[in-house]
Parts: C-alpha cells; structure tokens; sequence
C-alpha cells in the first residue's frame, strides 16, 4: 500500500504564498493497493489528484470514494474532478447514513442550480453511493476497511485501511475527549468548554476509546489539529482539536508516524514548522511526527 | 473610491506556486468610499481573506458594516461567506444583495448551504453576526455617497446572473462576471450599463479559440469589446481559468495590449491581480 496527499487544510482552501510547502487544498488523500485505488475525502485536493488519474497510462477505472462526512471542505472538489466527466469510469462513493437525506441527495443538491452549473445527471461517470455506518467493516480490493465516529458537529467518520502490511488511519475531523459532545443535533455554546453530564462524559470516553482502537499499531494517523490550545478554548464548538490532543491519541494507540491534518486556513508553513518542533519534542520516543504537505507520498521503507 | 481585489480566479481555488502573482482564490473585490463606505463584490474564497484582513478594524468589535452584492451563488462567487470570523461576531451587519432563484429567495439559499449536512453552523438563524438579505432589482439604492445599480445579465429562472455598477461622484465601477451574451439585446444592455465607466472587472477565463468545457462564459474578447463599445477606460479581466498560470497571464495581457495597440485603441488592460488595489 502507499497513499498520496492530495489536500491538507481544513475549513476553505487558500491560496497564499505563505502555505506553499503544506499546502493550502482541501483534505484528499489517494491510496493505492495493487492497482486498486481509494480516495479519502473530496476536497479541493481531488482536483490534483483527477488530473493525475487522467495523466496515468493503467489507471484504474474504478475507484472507491470514502467520505468521512459531507461538509463543504470534504466535497468541494468533487465536481472539479476530472474522471466523472468522461464515460468509463466508475466511482463507488461511500459516507454515513443520515436519516435526514440521502447521501445521494447531500451530493445532488450540493450540485446543480442555484449553487454550480454541473447537476449529478450530467455527468458520464457511472457513480454508485453505498451508505455506511459506525462500526462499518467491509474490503475494497486488497484493503481491509472500518469506521469509527469522529467527535464532529452532526457526526463524521473516521476510517482505517488495512493492508497486509501497511495501515492507514483517517480522522480529519475530530474535537478532544473531554469537553463537548457532538452529535446530530447543534450544541448551544455557552462561552467556555466544559465536561458535560456523567452520560456525556461516559460517551466521550467510549467514543475515544473507539478512535484509539481504530488507530492502534497504524503506520500513518492523519489527525485533526487544526487548532492551537489558545484557539481551541476559544472555538469549541467548531468540533476540531489541536496538536497535542492529537499526539496523545497517536500515543495510546501506539502510533508509528502522527501526521497532523487539517490545518487552520490562517496557518502559516512557519508556524505548522513551530508546532511540529514542538510536539517532536514532547512525543514519546518511537513516535514520529509530522504535519501533513501537499504532494507527499507514504510508503513505508521509503518516506 | 478604492477597488480592492481578494480573489480573482474562477471555478474553484488554485494554490500553488505557479499562481500566486495573479492570485488563486476565488470572486471577489471590496469598495471603499471616500465616505468609509465598505461594499463587497462577491464572496468566493477571496472574502475569506478579506475578512482576515477586516478583523483589524470595526469588525474585530462587532462594529463593523458591509454591504455584499452577490452576482449570483455558484460556489466560485458565494461559496465563502459563512468562513471569516467576522460573520460569527455579534454586532456586526451584513447587508447582502443579490438575486432570488426560482428555487427560493437568497436568503433561503444561504439557509441550505449552512444546513448541518453541509456545515457546523446548523443554520442561519445560528450565525453570530447581523445578516438582512435584500432581493436586487433594477432600482438604484444608496451606499453612503455611493450608488449602486443593478442589472440582470442572464434571465435563467433556476440560476440568475446580475452585474454591478457602483458610482462615486460621477466616477463607475461596473462588475460583470459569468455573462452569457446569448443574444444582442443582452449585449446592448451591457453596453448602455457599463457606458464611460473609469474601470470595468469583466470575467474573462478562456480566448474563443480555446476549446474547453465550457458553461457559457463570454471570452476574453467578449470583455474587450464590450470596453471598447461602451467607452471604458481601464479594463480588468477577471474570473481567470484555474489552468491559467502566472505566465500564462502574463502572455495573455501582453498579446491583448499589443493587439489594442495595434488598432489604435486606448483602452488600459489589464489581469486582476489579487492584493491589488484600484483607484476609481
């Protein structure tokens, strides 16, 4: 298995002279296993990553689309992507239940007039959505597959992709463990994070306890930390976190590299160099970190 | 009045190194009266960067007042208004113009795009800062000391497309962007509007020769002309291709200026740059 990173920042894409070595798409990432190719998210990153399927002589032809949850960052760059205007091409689109409206209609209705000249029915790609759950488990090719929740406004998932030798974790947006639970329904914020009733807290402790196992022994976790500790106390309620509360689950569940994800649109190369530094310095020995770049390749032996 | 821009690119964002002199986020352009009147010209992800900018001001206390005249809400132009900070500060007041749809008024648009599927906002009725939306019509209204005129470019029911004048003291900014002059009587109407304006920001993605998927964009030549028939002074195009890089810009003002210059034409040319600042 190796993956390629196509969009790394969270929230809106940017473009700056200041994010160019992260990069300023939106979150995408490609993962590839025996010809056999899965992408993570739609962001803005999905642009790159279908000029590059279009590029490739042997490309495959069918791909597997896992959404952890359809904010706009996560799939804003699905009608920019090459492949689903062209006729021979299939796209298997995974995400969560919902029982307000079908992950059908959350794309459809993304698409299409008043918001994009481009509906679902004019595309020539044959496309094909398959609703999941949490808890999930299910195999794509060679890659084994599981789902957890993420502690994000109106839910999202978190993925793992299991090889025989490699794992990929996937959790792009999540909030910490002990302050605010998220759920389907909006949380009034009142001004500070607080640890919520004994139910609450019962189920954000389950709920991190979900994450870590999905995470154990992975080779890469792409995590949330799209905040500083100061911005967190400030803006709870978003259903992102930060780099130490990323580095902490990475620690528990015996992590072999920590790529933080995510990053804030206002964060600058220097400042995602700082924070690195930083939780370099306070990880665990074994415990590689880094903050995910645009471009970069995982291959284990080779990155 | 000053034109500032902070997103000139169309379709969808393009950061990276090969775009960064002209600029990769998307629609939009903010005005400043002489009066400290503030108007926005649409809000792709360029108004993310201007609200960056604006949290230095009023807008940091929940002071803050700005006038935003949507062309119309495909991603490109409307995409990027729930982001910035100072629309979740209470106290400041968006006052947003634009066209209905109909599918729905805009403001009921907006709704849809901050519904939870889509957005950790659940709603407009959860965002912090004042927002009244305000249906545009062919009626001029007052900014201040500055007039705004609107005018329909495509008449497509589902997905309305209208441009902007602005005037200060008899000086115009006029904003036209996605046109589809699909017929002469949407032409002449471009032109009477954009008649003897000091700076015209036209869209302006691809050449006619280029073959492209296409949404029925007018072309770079499109926006020449309509400068040169109406009187314009100074021309920016705008709305550039996401495949359009730096040099490619370059190349494609130079070919444009050595054009006009060889018909005698004194028209200004000019690609919008992001950061740029125009005096009107």
């Amino acid at each position: 298995m190796f993956a390629r990173i196509w969009g790394t920042r969270g929230s809106y894409p940017v473009a700056r002279a200041d994010v160019l070595r992260y990069g300023g798409n939106t979150t995408c990432v490609e993962v590839r296993a025996a010809n056999h190719c899965i992408i993570l998210d739609a962001g803005t990153g999905m642009r790159l990553l279908g000029e590059a399927l279009l590029r490739e002589p042997g490309a495959p032809r069918q791909l597997d689309l896992l959404i952890t949850h359809t904010h706009w960052d996560h799939i804003i760059g699905f009608p920019f992507f090459a492949p689903i205007y062209a006729a021979g091409w299939r796209l298997n689109i995974y995400g969560l239940s919902r029982t307000r409206a079908s992950l059908r209609a959350t794309i459809a209705n993304a698409l299409g007039d008043p918001l994009f000249p481009v509906g679902l029915e004019d595309l020539r790609a044959e496309l094909h959505f398959h609703e999941i759950q949490v808890g999930s488990a299910f195999e794509l090719g060679p890659l084994r597959v599981r789902t957890a929740q993420a502690n994000h406004p109106y839910r999202a998932l978190a993925y793992r992709l299991e090889s025989d030798s490699d794992v990929l974790v996937f959790v792009p947006d999540t909030g910490p463990f002990h302050t605010v639970l998220f759920g389907d329904e909006r949380i009034e914020w009142t001004g500070a994070p607080g640890a919520g009733n004994g139910a609450e807290a019962r189920a954000l402790a389950e709920m991190r306890a979900q994450v870590i196992e999905l995470a154990q022994g992975a080779d890469w976790l792409l995590y949330d930390a799209q905040f500083t500790e100061q911005e967190y106390v400030r803006f709870p309620h978003w259903g992102h976190g930060t780099a130490d509360q990323a580095r902490e689950i990475a620690e528990a569940a015996g992590v072999r590299e920590l790529l933080l994800f995510h990053h804030d649109p206002r964060r600058s190369d220097a400042e995602l160099d700082a924070i690195v530094a930083a939780q370099r310095a306070a990880a665990r020995p074994g415990l590689l970190v880094s903050a995910a770049s645009e471009g970069r390749l995982l291959l284990k032996g080779g990155t | 009045m000053k034109a500032q821009f902070w997103g000139v690119r169309g379709y969808v964002p393009t950061p990276g190194a090969a775009f960064l002199r002209y600029g990769g986020n998307t629609c939009c352009v903010s005005l400043r009266g002489a009066g400290g009147e503030l108007l926005a010209l649409d809000s792709g992800t360029g108004f993310c960067q201007l609200g960056v900018a604006l949290m230095a001001d009023d807008f940091q206390a929940g002071r803050g007042e700005l006038t935003l005249l949507i062309t119309h809400t495909y991603w490109d132009h409307f995409l990027g208004l729930p982001f910035p900070g100072i629309v979740h500060i209470p106290g400041n007041q968006l006052r947003i113009y634009g066209p209905d749809s109909a599918r729905g008024p805009l403001e009921m648009i907006y709704d849809n795009m901050l519904a939870p599927v889509y957005s950790p906002v659940f709603g407009l009725a959860h965002i912090a800062a004042t927002h009244s939306f305000h249906p545009i019509s062919s009626e001029p209204f007052q900014v201040g000391q500055l007039t705004v005129r609107g005018m329909p470019l495509s008449r497509r029911a589902q997905s309305p497309i209208w441009a902007y004048r602005v005037e200060e003291a008899g000086r115009a900014l006029v904003y036209i962007t996605d046109a589809r002059y699909t017929d002469d009587a949407i032409w002449r109407e471009a032109v009477h509007f954009a008649r003897d304006a000091e700076v015209l920001i036209h869209s302006a993605p691809y050449l006619r020769g280029e073959a492209v998927r296409d949404y029925g964009h007018s072309r770079v030549e499109d926006a020449i002309e309509l400068a040169l028939e109406a009187g314009v002074r100074r021309l920016y195009l705008y709305h550039h291709a996401p495949t359009r890089t730096d040099d490619d810009l370059d190349a494609l003002v130079a070919r444009c200026r050595g054009e006009l210059a060889a018909d005698g034409q004194r028209l200004d040319l000019d690609a919008a740059r992001e950061g740029e600042i125009v005096e009107v």
